[in-house]
């Protein structure tokens, strides 16, 4: 079996990456471990509506509601409201990920690619350290799969990268844990993704309440891990749950874990190889959204595969190109949010008590990091020496 | 006395894959969708017993 690229995982960066890989004349083959694509669903089922843009999907099944915007809580319940484009990449649709994963495979076999489900990657096949293929286990068989180019897509746990010699170990401090619930008989008819912030509530993250239908909502927890104990994240959600009457009410039908990296991106690109997705740690520090960041590195990682083969060259420098495409897109966001995310941990419940009630007020029409900073700078003086490198980088980077 | 080693409840584990990115040891990897421990890798360091969402790892004898 020899292949232009084999792509490890069919998340949503491993498919986007295989359609433009394949789109632009590429044999692909992705590889899946799940004998489905999209389940189990790992955590996170809010998207921008950005995602129109990159003609992806079809049809609108995969949508099971649509947001006006987002609502911040603060420990003290002081709520700071957004407007959907200025809350992010989490807000604007509730998804299906199940459907959303499956619509955005569909469109890359429809592009060419070829899917292997039950194939979990085991290794890469070397010579002389030279990446020249996947070792990969199809229920009880090994088989060495020939290609070009690997695609580490294979999510928060990264193992293709470090086979490739990079260093994707997360931090505890750089890595929310997850559990959620997919809650019916709920009263949640309204038009607005909420985040709960707060120590107690959620140690180094928040929780989420995401509306999917008139009575069915996504309630979920994420904690730093650095701050977790054995089933914290959990154990804090169903009390959470337990103290709103409007969700207490509620019976789950669907239970999950799940985890996301809030470090920097990583590095990406070796000979012969690239990472994408929460593979490469393309996921804002701040909301632990990732989607939007996967489909975007997906479209170049894809389109730079394209031209690699068209030119049969996978060296390293050949392959930067999509490195260089994403970090010129979003990196610099990523490693701000960084920052902010940084400073935000360092911050005592009744400090984002005075944040929320000095912004419950302002009109995000327009929003910039500098401009948010000078604004709450003026009103809280004290934020300033915590608050400077963040003004720093938003002089020099915009 | 041998350090204690990390041991996954299979029916616990809802295969997030959080303990794996953060193990130092790269001793965690996803069997047959759960996350299972490579006894000769894991030093006990407890990051994945701390992180798990669902408590499903704990310590070997416990």
């Amino acid at each position: 079996m020899k292949y232009d690229a084999v792509v490890i995982g069919s998340g949503p960066a491993g498919s986007v990456t295989a359609r433009f890989a394949a789109e632009s004349g590429a044999k692909v083959l992705i590889v899946e471990r799940r004998e489905e694509v999209g389940v189990p669903v790992l955590c996170g089922e809010g998207i921008s509506k950005n995602v129109d843009n990159f003609n992806v999907l079809e049809g609108k099944r995969w949508i099971a509601n649509n947001m006006d915007g987002a609502r911040i809580f603060s420990p003290d319940g002081t709520m700071v409201s957004l407007a959907a484009e200025m809350a992010g990449n989490e807000t604007g649709y509730v998804l299906h990920r199940e459907i959303f994963d499956q619509e955005l495979a569909r469109g890359a076999i429809r592009a060419g690619a070829e899917l292997m489900l039950n194939t979990r990657a085991i290794d890469l096949v070397k010579k002389d350290g030279k990446i020249l293929g996947v070792k990969v286990k199809h229920f009880e068989e090994e088989i060495d799969i020939k290609a070009d180019v690997i695609v580490g897509a294979d999510g928060v746990e990264s193992k293709v990268g470090r086979w490739a010699g990079i260093k994707t170990t997360l931090k505890p401090s750089d890595l929310e844990t997850c559990s959620q619930y997919t809650l019916t008989n709920v009263d949640i008819e309204r038009e607005f993704c909420d985040f709960y912030l707060g120590k107690k509530i959620a140690p180094g993250g928040y929780v989420w309440v995401f509306p999917k239908g008139k009575d069915v909502a996504n309630v979920g927890i994420g904690i730093l891990a650095s701050l977790s104990t054995s089933g914290l994240a959990t154990k804090l959600l169903d009390k959470f749950i337990s103290s709103h009457p409007e969700l207490k009410k509620g019976e789950p039908i669907r239970f999950l874990a799940g985890a996301v990296s809030v470090s920097e991106p990583y590095e990406s690109v070796r000979d012969n190889l690239l990472l994408v997705g929460d593979a490469a740690r393309q996921v804002d520090p701040i909301t632990g959204g990732g989607l939007m960041a996967s489909i975007e590195a997906g479209k170049f990682a894809g389109e730079t595969i394209g031209k690699a083969v068209e030119e049969q060259k996978f060296d390293v420098e050949t392959l930067s190109t999509y490195e260089k495409a994403v970090d010129a897109a979003f990196y610099n966001k990523l490693k701000r949010n960084y920052m902010v995310k940084e400073i935000m941990l360092g911050f005592e419940d009744k400090t984002l008590n005075m944040l929320a009630d000095s912004l419950k007020d302002v009109k995000f029409d327009e929003i910039s990091t500098l401009g948010l900073v000078k604004a709450l700078v003026t009103k809280h003086p004290s934020l300033l020496v915590k608050l400077r490198p963040l003004m720093k980088a938003a002089k020099t980077k915009g | 006395m041998e350090k204690p080693k990390a041991i996954v409840d299979r029916e616990v584990c809802l295969a997030c894959g959080g303990c794996i990115s953060v193990c130092p040891k790269d001793a965690i990897t996803m069997i047959a969708k759960k996350a299972c421990v490579n006894k000769e890798k894991c030093t006990g360091c407890e990051i994945c017993i701390k992180t798990c969402p669902v408590g499903a790892i704990y310590w070997e004898g416990n």
